[in-house]
């Protein structure tokens, strides 16, 4: 059991758990939460591979486009704000 | 001797010394503990636990003199708008050094107010936005060097964290996430429209922003801070690529929202934007985080443009970087009380029709003085 082993069985169950939490979440925001946990822990696989480069393209393009998956998720669902029943 | 190594000095010199005691204390007990005691001992003089170590001590260090300097800004902040404004500023605590201490005195009383979740807001957006936002702020001061010397992405062989410039820029583009998250999930609609003009506004200054910095990374031929300042030996790139500096430093008032660019937060449209419904620590970890990135904006308008910790040699590398670091703050803070709030079609306009054009413009400069080898 080294350390690498764990860390690696930590990112890689963390990736697992969040892409399954992805389809399950009823608002869609707390889906985006977790596809940003999902590729923040694909992009620190990438770094334990040595793939530096890879891994922080990966954080600038996937992790900066959740934030458009968001605005797309806001405006196309639809929600009360300010009173109003949620759900 | 850099900073990794010193820490390890330190680490080493701990761990003898706790080593010793417990094996003292294990001295005492009946010989069927001296095995455990014997492991536990062999684990913590290995070179992994070792080197561990090392790491969070080079954190602590990293944050807390990042911290210090974020309350220098603050300070800055407060003492620049009163001397602009017409005002004192804060002066009553710490008398002596100027009111430097009214910021510890904010902070703290922020810290023991209640923690209050609003009732309809959506729990998991809400206390999450804040830990995504001051971590990723945090996460840019890791790799920015103060010196060749000093910076976390050192290890033992003096080797530094490749593209570490990208890295920097890859934890600025992460913060709009976080806002647009906090604007959401506040359940507010004064909150959600800051929301969505903060990620409107930083996603459109992003391109202009990373355009200018890859022009720093074409004639520097490396993505790594000490070689792009190593690069800027005899001439600054501020000087060749003018137009991408005065670009980069726009892009960088509008990612860090302060008031030229601060419409996702304009009190009189808005309340506070997308702070409006966080308070206590939670508004002061906003709050010190728009300085965190303020100084991470400072520093790295420093090593990109402005030659880094180069300069006399009777001034200390690191000190010569912080001073270049808060000359950049201070222009700011004279723009922020010299202009007035720009309107949001403006904004965006601003944005894609003018700095963009001008960016791709300083790209092509950068091209031709790289092909002609004037740099």
């Amino acid at each position: 059991m080294t350390w690498e082993l764990l860390v690696f069985l930590f990112l890689a169950g963390s990736a697992l758990v969040s892409a399954m939490w992805v389809i399950s979440a009823k608002e869609i925001v707390h889906s985006v939460i977790a596809l940003a946990t999902c590729f923040i822990s694909i992009g620190c696989l990438f770094v334990m591979l040595n793939a530096e480069f890879v891994a922080i393209v990966q954080f600038l393009v996937y992790v900066g486009a959740v934030t458009i998956v968001i605005l797309f998720g806001i405006m196309l669902t639809k929600r009360e704000i300010m009173g109003g029943e949620r759900r | 001797m850099n900073l990794f190594e010193f820490c390890h000095g330190i680490i080493h010199w701990l761990v003898d010394l706790v080593n010793n005691v417990w094996y003292w204390l294990g001295d005492f007990l009946p010989w069927y503990f001296w095995e455990f005691f014997t492991a536990v001992g062999d684990f913590a003089a290995s070179e992994s636990h070792l080197t561990l170590m090392t790491i969070l001590l080079e954190t602590l260090i990293i944050i807390i003199v990042a911290l210090i300097n974020v309350l220098n800004f603050l300070w800055i902040f407060r003492k620049l708008s009163g001397r602009i404004l017409d005002f004192y500023g804060p002066y009553y605590v710490g008398y002596r050094i100027g009111g430097w201490l009214q910021n510890l005195a904010d902070g703290v009383k922020l810290f023991v107010k209640e923690i209050i979740v609003p009732a309809k807001a959506d729990r998991l957006g809400y206390l999450l936005a804040p830990i995504i936002f001051v971590g990723s702020s945090l996460l840019i001061l890791a790799v920015i060097p103060l010196s060749v010397d000093f910076g976390v992405a050192t290890n033992a062989s003096g080797e530094y964290v490749p593209a570490g410039a990208v890295f920097a820029l890859a934890a600025f583009s992460i913060a709009p996430f976080a806002i647009l998250l906090a604007g959401w999930s506040s359940n507010n609609k004064y909150t959600l429209i800051g929301g969505m003009r903060s990620a409107a506004q930083m996603m459109s200054y992003e391109i202009p922003l990373i355009l200018s910095a890859a022009s720093v990374f074409l004639l520097a031929s490396s993505f790594n801070f000490v070689d792009i300042v190593d690069a800027q030996h005899d001439v600054w790139f501020c000087i060749p690529l003018f137009i991408g500096f005065v670009v980069f430093l726009v892009c960088l008032i509008a990612e860090v929202e302060i008031i030229p660019f601060d419409l996702p937060e304009a009190e009189a449209e808005l309340v506070e934007g997308w702070t409006t419904e966080y308070g206590g620590m939670k508004f002061g970890l906003f709050y010190m985080t728009t300085a965190v990135r303020s100084y991470a904006g400072g520093a790295l308008a420093t090593a990109l443009f402005l030659g880094g910790w180069q300069g006399p040699w009777f001034i200390p590398d690191e000190i010569w970087f912080l001073i270049k670091a808060y000359i950049v703050y201070t222009v700011f803070m004279w723009l922020t009380w010299s202009v007035p709030r720009i309107r949001i079609d403006q904004m965006l306009v601003f944005g894609w029709r003018r700095l963009l054009p001008l960016a791709v413009l300083n790209l092509v400069i950068a091209v031709a003085v790289k092909s002609w080898g004037w740099v």
